[in-house]
């Protein structure tokens, strides 16, 4: 088991009735790039603010880069990174100055501020815009300079709050590629994001609803939960035409027990004892030939839309 | 490492930038302090000077024309026009034409030259009661002045038996904006400063860039330094102009020593800094603050000593003018630009300025709290 950079236990904030973050629990190792999910309001930015210790837990403990995020929150300061979901820096200085700035901010000075600087706008390409105001970079930009300087005090956490949120598709592979390279650094990585796709980038994922931590782990362990892909059933992925109509006929035979559309073709969870032949004489007798079936492994959309759905009846039963 | 400073040169650095890089708010702090200066200046004059006067002569004789001419050599009055009975007169008063109206009655002559007691009617209109009590001193004394002469005249003395000497002080000519001005510039520069420092805290709650502080080492003393010396900068940059626009465009003439001028408007600034630091600790939101540096400075107009004489207030708006740093600033301007007034006369002034700006400034760290609500 290697080294826990972020371990949290039990760790709850209530605003007045209203409880934010209750009761999570898990640990984050070196170096690996954790992926908190979850739907808005569901409080994972209440949860990462505790974890920067800037927001002071009502219950629980934590320990954040050794540091103890409670009683010493003090300590914490300037040993990890946050870049928040509002773009916080600046916009009347340049890309420049906003380095100098944070540079100076974590106690940088002289040459270690330029050799600092240097890395961190050879990393990030910001040469071309070092005199432009941030005010008039792009989103991408933005968070490219965002997480430059909280990088420029070389924390080994970085916290990103939905750092893509909003950028476009190209910027947002980009960030991804930076992410990767800090990760092969050694930087522990928490980032919170409701894109699916950049949940099965992340190497640890978890997924947290109403405030609740539903799941933690790794992908591939998250898809072989019993809960995920019960015991005598299986994934399926059926490509054929007319999908909505093939829809209708696969959820009116006995056996399947979920199915939803995927652009072309549609996933389905279903009793392993139905074979390939059995949909494709289901969907024949509806009209539809040629289909294509094949088994498939879950998605962590699957496990999250599983999980939820069984939290949500656990909580009204 | 761990110095309780840290950040502040950072956070010096920084503010500077985003002050004087946005020409915007640079003018709207250093432009209305000018101007409401110079309106404030010329319109709080409360000398009265050439007010409208009407005559209604019924003696018609050279002492009438005489007694006429007399007020009107005094400037305070001036003559503008003559009527030809008591209801002419009633209404050119009610319509504001006149604010002063002078009836001679057909006898006034013959009385005086057979000794009798010679009536002379001033009306006066008292909805302005600084412009009625001048006219009624000036109207007095006229009479007075006259009577006396022709006592002495007649009883053969040559010199009034008591004759009172008067000399005024430090502002001989008597002139309204040797005391109105010093006050101004105490009000515009608590106006100006205080907006400043207690919007910048919260511009940076709402745009978020104070999270990315509180993560930071930054502490509160470097933060709350940091942003309180380039307003402090720029304050006594404003400070020294207002002084300027005094002495030339207004002509008050800086008595007292120059130096212990810019000390105590330094502490005075400073105070008010920190006073809306304070404010910006605690609101949430830009119109919070807006309205909270209102509460704090219109107190400063009207209990200061400003413009109304703080001896004569109940106790209870005495008492909030005692906590008023303005109140203390407007004591030491006048005491230094008009009376000349050395340093064992007016250290006690700046002692509670130092006092306040210690305790606001203390306050606005200690009430800074390094997370998020």
């Amino acid at each position: 088991m290697p080294e826990a950079v972020i371990e949290c236990q039990n760790l709850t904030k209530r605003f007045g009735h209203f409880t934010a973050v209750d009761h999570v629990s898990f640990s984050v190792s070196r170096g690996s790039i954790f992926g908190l999910l979850g739907p808005n309001g569901s409080g994972k930015s209440t949860l990462i603010r505790m974890l920067c210790g800037i927001l002071e837990p009502t219950e629980g403990t934590a320990r954040v880069a050794g540091v103890d995020v409670i009683h010493s929150a003090d300590d914490l300061k300037g040993k990890v990174g946050y870049m928040s979901q509002k773009f916080s820096l600046y916009d009347e200085l340049t890309v420049s100055e906003n380095l100098q700035f944070y540079g100076r901010l974590y106690g940088l000075t002289g040459a270690r501020l330029a050799e600092r600087r240097e890395t961190l706008i050879a990393l990030t390409h910001l040469e071309r815009y070092l005199g432009r105001r941030a005010a008039l970079l792009s989103g991408g930009w933005r968070q490219r300079l965002a997480m430059a300087c909280a990088l420029l005090h070389e924390p080994p956490v970085l916290f990103l709050d939905e750092p893509t949120a909003g950028i476009d598709p190209v910027a947002r592979r980009e960030l991804w590629d930076l992410l990767f390279e800090l990760s092969s650094r050694g930087i522990t990585l928490f980032v919170t994001t409701h894109y699916m796709d950049e949940a099965e980038r992340c190497s640890h994922v978890a997924y947290i609803f109403m405030s609740k931590l539903i799941v933690c782990g790794e992908p591939d362990d998250l898809r072989n939960l019993p809960e995920v892909s019960p015991p005598g059933t299986r994934r399926l992925e059926i490509t054929c035409e007319r999908v909505t109509v093939g829809l209708q006929t696969v959820r009116k035979m006995t056996g399947v027990r979920s199915a939803t559309v995927f652009g072309q073709s549609m996933h389905l969870l279903a009793d392993a004892n139905l074979t390939d032949e059995d949909f494709r004489r289901a969907l024949a007798a509806a009209g539809i030939r040629n289909a294509d079936v094949r088994p498939i492994a879950p998605s962590l959309e699957d496990v999250f839309v599983t999980l939820t759905t069984r939290e949500e009846s656990q909580v009204s039963a | 490492m761990k110095s309780p400073f840290r950040g502040f040169t950072a956070i010096l650095y920084k503010e500077f930038i985003v002050v004087l890089r946005d020409p915007l708010t640079l003018f709207f702090m250093l432009f209305p302090p000018i101007v409401e200066m110079i309106a404030f200046g010329y319109a709080l004059d409360n000398d009265v000077k050439h007010m409208p006067l009407i005559v209604f002569d019924e003696d018609r004789t050279q002492e009438s024309r005489l007694l006429v001419q007399r007020l009107e050599n005094t400037k305070t009055f001036r003559y503008v026009g003559e009527v030809w009975s008591t209801a002419e007169l009633a209404s050119a008063m009610r319509q504001g034409k006149a604010y002063a109206a002078l009836q001679i009655p057909p006898d006034f002559t013959r009385d005086l030259r057979a000794g009798r007691t010679a009536h002379v009617q001033v009306l006066i209109d008292g909805s302005s009661s600084t412009i009625a009590l001048q006219a009624l001193n000036t109207a007095l004394s006229i009479t007075l002045r006259d009577s006396l002469l022709t006592l002495l005249s007649e009883s053969g003395r040559r010199d009034p038996p008591v004759e009172l000497r008067p000399q005024v002080l430090y502002n001989p000519a008597m002139r309204s904006p040797n005391f109105f001005v010093p006050g101004v510039i105490g009000v515009v520069l608590q106006i100006a400063t205080t907006f400043a420092t207690a919007m910048s805290l919260v511009r940076e709650r709402e745009r978020g860039t104070l999270e990315q502080l509180l993560v930071s080492p930054l502490s509160r003393w470097g933060l709350m330094l940091g942003k309180l010396f380039p307003y402090l900068c720029i304050a006594m940059t404003m400070a020294i102009g207002l002084f300027g626009i005094m002495n030339w465009l207004f002509q008050v003439p800086i008595t007292g020593s120059i130096t212990a001028l810019l000390i105590g408007t330094l502490i005075y600034v400073f105070a008010l800094l920190s006073l809306g630091l304070l404010i910006s600790t605690r609101a949430q939101n830009q119109m919070q603050a807006l309205q909270m540096s209102m509460v704090m400075i219109l107190p400063s107009v009207f209990f200061s000593g400003f413009i109304f004489p703080r001896e004569t207030m109940p106790w209870i708006f005495y008492a909030i003018g005692s906590v008023l740093p303005t109140t203390y600033f407007i004591s030491l301007l006048r005491g230094i630009i008009l009376r000349g007034a050395y340093f064992p006369e007016y250290w006690h002034h700046m002692l509670v300025m130092v006092i306040m700006g210690a305790i606001l400034f203390a306050l606005c760290v200690l009430r800074f709290r390094r997370k998020l609500a």
